[in-house]
Order: C-alpha cells, then sequence, then structure tokens
C-alpha cells in the first residue's frame, strides 16, 4: 500500500535531479508517472531506470514552450485517463546577468520558463482538476522566491512570481478538492546548477562554481546543500490525500536559511 | 517498517487533540513515545486509544513549570534510554482581553504555558540530543505566530516568541544533525479551543461558532484544519529525510497566512 496508489502524475524537468527524485518517489508509492525533459535520450534513459513499465511514461518537450506544457497535461490525460498530481518543476537561468547587464533575450526565457510554464500548465491541470473535484499542485519555487542574491534577478522575480500564483489559485480552489502549494528549496547540486552554476558565479561576483554553492550553505543553518529527495519527501506528503488541508504554501526545504 | 523506526518521541500535551495525533503517527511509524499531560485519569484513555503496549509511556507534569519541564525530557530519557524527537505541544491562553485591558496574569499565564515550556523542554532536550548528533524538535506554533488577532496578543506575543526561539536554535544546532522547527496550525477544534474558544470569542465580541468561522474564512479551504493535517508533517520532519528543513515555520492552516 502507497500514499499514491492510482495517482496519475506528470512532471517537468522530470528526468533528472528535482524532478526525477519526484518521479522516483511517486512510482514508489503507487503513482503512474509522466516524466517531461527536452531530450529524449535522457528521458529513455531514465525510464530505463525508473524500470516501472507501464506505470512511467515520457514525454519530450522545452518546458518553456507552452505547447510542450499543454502537451504533456494532455498527453497524461490521455494515457493514463487522469491528472491527480501536477508538478511544475522544470526552471533556471541560462545567461543570468545582474539588472544593468541583462538582455530581453535571457529575461524573457526566464520569464517563460520559470512562471509562464508554471501559469500555463497550472492553468490547463486546474481545468481538468475542478471538474473532478480533485488534484495537487505543486510547483518547485526557491528560497530565492523569498530573498534575492545579485546577478540573478530573473531567477529571484520568476520565483518570488510563483510564489504569488500559488496563493492566489489556492485561494480560488481552495474548497474544491484542490490544493495548490510551493517547495522552496535551498542550493541543491542538480544537473542544471552543475551546468549554468559557473557562469551564474561570474554573474554573481564570486569567483567559481564551489564559491556558488558555498555561499549559499553558509547562509543556511545546515551549512550543506539540501538534497532532491529532501524536496521529494515533502512533494510526496503534499501529494498524499492525507495533505488535503495543507494548501497555498510556500513549503521550505533551505537547510533554515529563509527568515519567513 | 516505519519512517521512525527506533526513534524516540516525546510529546507534551500528548493525551489529547494535536499532541495525541502525534503520538498516535509517531507510534505508527515505529516510534516509542512518551506523552505527558496533567492529568493521569485523561491520559488512561489516552493510553487505551493509542493501544501501543509498551511503546507508550505517560509522564504526568505541568507544563507551567520549569521543574516539570525538565523531568518530562528526563524522564523520557530514563525510560526508553534516549530521546530523539521532542514535540513542545502543550499551549494555550487565558483570560483573553485587548492589550489595554490585558492582565500581567494573563500574559503571565501564555507566556509559560505556550513559550517558556518550548525553551524549557528544548534546552533541556538539545542537551541530549547535541552529544547524539541527531535530533528532531517541532514546537508548536500557530498561525497566530504569524499573524495576529484582536484580544488574543497574550497567545499571539507568545506564539510569535516561539518562532524566534525555533530559528535561533536551528542556527546554533544546524551542523549537529539536529533540526528544530516550528508548526503553525490554522484553528481546530481540539478540546483545548472548546474550553478557551468561547471566552477568547467573548473579548473579541463574537460567538464561539462565530470565532471559528473567522478562521474557516480566512483561510482557502474555508474550513477549520484537523490534528492529522498537524501530525502528517510532524512526522515528515521527523524522520531521515526531514534532515535538511530546519528553522522553518511550516504553516498547516488550509492556505491562511501570506507567509
Amino acid at each position: 500500500m502507497g500514499k499514491l496508489d492510482g495517482k496519475v502524475a506528470c512532471i517537468t524537468g522530470g528526468t533528472r535531479s528535482i524532478g526525477r527524485a519526484m518521479a522516483d518517489a511517486f512510482i514508489a508509492e503507487g503513482a503512474s508517472v509522466v516524466v517531461n525533459g527536452r531530450d529524449e535520450a535522457k528521458g529513455m534513459k531514465c525510464l530505463e531506470e525508473m524500470n516501472a513499465g507501464d506505470r512511467a511514461a515520457f514525454y519530450g518537450g522545452d518546458a518553456s514552450k507552452q505547447a510542450t506544457v499543454e502537451g504533456l497535461i494532455a498527453f497524461t490525460i490521455e494515457k493514463y485517463g487522469q491528472l491527480d498530481i501536477c508538478c511544475l518543476n522544470s526552471g533556471g537561468v541560462l545567461n543570468t546577468a545582474p539588472v544593468f547587464a541583462m538582455t530581453d533575450e535571457e529575461w524573457n526565457l526566464e520569464i517563460d520558463w520559470n512562471l509562464n510554464h508554471v501559469f500555463w500548465g497550472m492553468r490547463k491541470a486546474l481545468q481538468h482538476m475542478m471538474e473532478r473535484q480533485t488534484g495537487r499542485i505543486i510547483v518547485t519555487s526557491s528560497v530565492e522566491g523569498k530573498l534575492g542574491k545579485p546577478g540573478i534577478p530573473g531567477y529571484a522575480t520568476t520565483k518570488h512570481a510563483v510564489n504569488g500564483l500559488v496563493k492566489a489559485a489556492a485561494a480560488e480552489v481552495g474548497t474544491l478538492g484542490i490544493t495548490v502549494n510551493s517547495i522552496l528549496p535551498g542550493i541543491i547540486e542538480t544537473d542544471i546548477v552543475r551546468e549554468t552554476g559557473p557562469d551564474s558565479a561570474i554573474a554573481m561576483g564570486v569567483a567559481g562554481y564551489d564559491e556558488l554553492i558555498d555561499m549559499f550553505c553558509q547562509e543556511s543553518s545546515i551549512k550543506r546543500p539540501n538534497k532532491v529527495e529532501e524536496v521529494a519527501a515533502v512533494a510526496v506528503m503534499l501529494a498524499s490525500d492525507a495533505a488535503r488541508n495543507i494548501t497555498g504554501n510556500m513549503f521550505p526545504v533551505d537547510g533554515g536559511t529563509m527568515p519567513y | 517498517m516505519g519512517v521512525l523506526d527506533g526513534r524516540v518521541a516525546c510529546v507534551t500535551g500528548g493525551t489529547r487533540g494535536i499532541g495525541l495525533a502525534c503520538a498516535k503517527a509517531f507510534l505508527d511509524e515505529g516510534a516509542k513515545v512518551v506523552i505527558n499531560g496533567r492529568d493521569a485519569k485523561k491520559a488512561e484513555a489516552s493510553i487505551a486509544e493509542l493501544n501501543a503496549g509498551d511503546r507508550v509511556h505517560f509522564i504526568a507534569g505541568d507544563v507551567k513549570k520549569r521543574e516539570d519541564c525538565e523531568a518530562i525530557v528526563h524522564g523520557t530519557v530514563e525510560h526508553f534510554g534516549k530521546i530523539d524527537i521532542l514535540v513542545p505541544n502543550a499551549g494555550g491562553g487565558s483570560d483573553y482581553a485587548p492589550v489595554a485591558q490585558m492582565t500581567d496574569a494573563a500574559m503571565e499565564d501564555a507566556m509559560l504555558w505556550n513559550f517558556w515550556h518550548t525553551f524549557w523542554t528544548m534546552r533541556t532536550a538539545l542537551n541530549y540530543m547535541i552529544p547524539q548528533g541527531w535530533g528532531r524538535i517541532m514546537a508548536m506554533s500557530s498561525v497566530e505566530g504569524k499573524m495576529g488577532k484582536p484580544a488574543i496578543s497574550s497567545y499571539v506575543a507568545s506564539k510569535h516568541a516561539i518562532n524566534g526561539l525555533c530559528k535561533s536554535a536551528a542556527k546554533e544546532v544546524g551542523t549537529m544533525g539536529i533540526t528544530v522547527n516550528a508548526l503553525c496550525p490554522g484553528a481546530i477544534e481540539t478540546d483545548e479551543m472548546r474550553t478557551a474558544g468561547p471566552p477568547a470569542a467573548e473579548a473579541m465580541g463574537l460567538t464561539y461558532e462565530g470565532l471559528l468561522d473567522v478562521f474557516a474564512q480566512q483561510s482557502a479551504i474555508k474550513r477549520l484544519n484537523e490534528c492529522e493535517d498537524v501530525a502528517l508533517v510532524a512526522v515528515l520532519l521527523a524522520s531521515d529525510a526531514g534532515a535538511g528543513i530546519t528553522g522553518s515555520m511550516i504553516s498547516i492552516d488550509g492556505g491562511t497566512s501570506p507567509y
């Protein structure tokens, strides 16, 4: 008996790191999961590793594109007949810079990737969930959704924005059997952080990748990065039936960083 | 196999309401649990309800007294050999009134019950947890630890104080395998609420039902929370997976508090 037996989930950015940990945890608790990612080969590898048979599927596409996000939700409902848990998890930065040096191109990418993707997915998922009067929407925000570091203005802005979106949506559907929450992880050494961290470090005015990670760690109480499994455990809890009364929350998984 | 196999927990105010729900959830996940309460008679029914044999133990004590708070924690270690999880959960208030009319006695009562009890049990427990390099403290705050309602300033201030205590302590022990968090439930119709709610409502110029409705209407779910909601989060924080969550004030309030 799993906590998510019979549930169906979809996860943007689900083939690796936080999204992948959520997928693994959901499957372990009995759910069926569609993971999204840009890279077909990584998607296939992910399915192979998860080894969940019919209970796992891959939907390829860039989560910063409306067609991908809406397509993922339509695909999930078509494949499994329902969508119970929608994890809007994908996000990041590509060529971040301080405000004075931020390009329109980067800014718009971050808005699409971190904010619009969440809106598109949430809207589409809610239309389905409101009809069924049940659902869980879980958004991966960030410790930067409450704080704000130099050099990542787009990231901080969009992660703040999704928290507002979560609170408003939670209030809209609070009596309809649907919860809407965000999880705010501290720094985690995910693939995306390893890929973009060195460039982000320069934009943030620190010497390099290691110093970037250390800066986040030193702000925390635990003085270490968080782990994807810690986020996944919260996601399982929020996704479970037992969490029906927990909504509109910004759930911290940041090792004691944020003051509120 | 539970996520708390081998753990020892201590829950103050554990014979009813939120504390009893936490105790039950911990037992279900394999922990041994000490429940504290003032009334040994009431505890008999709670222990029968928990039906966990020698995995549950009752320690009587009034949490408004320092020696009792310390004895509850020491007693847990004496009985089960250690303390891994502390839930300073007992709390409440009395003689509610607007600040202009609030008596010293009423303010002191809430501070003793909510804040001092949390501090005394936390201090004692940390002195066991630090040497063993593992611990989980989940202090019972409230949605009113973040918000503020008229005429219950004693409750609001003492719950805010608990949040500050947790944040400081979390930083002190953050690298020692110990987490310290505050749980902030919305209104729940516990026995304590049924007892203290009517006079609190009166001080606010409301009926008891009107007071509960104010809480419900402020939430997104338009209903009150339940004890099990809090226990669910307490289990997560107490588990190994909770290692990366500390210094947090976790809302369990149906979407009420804005932060």
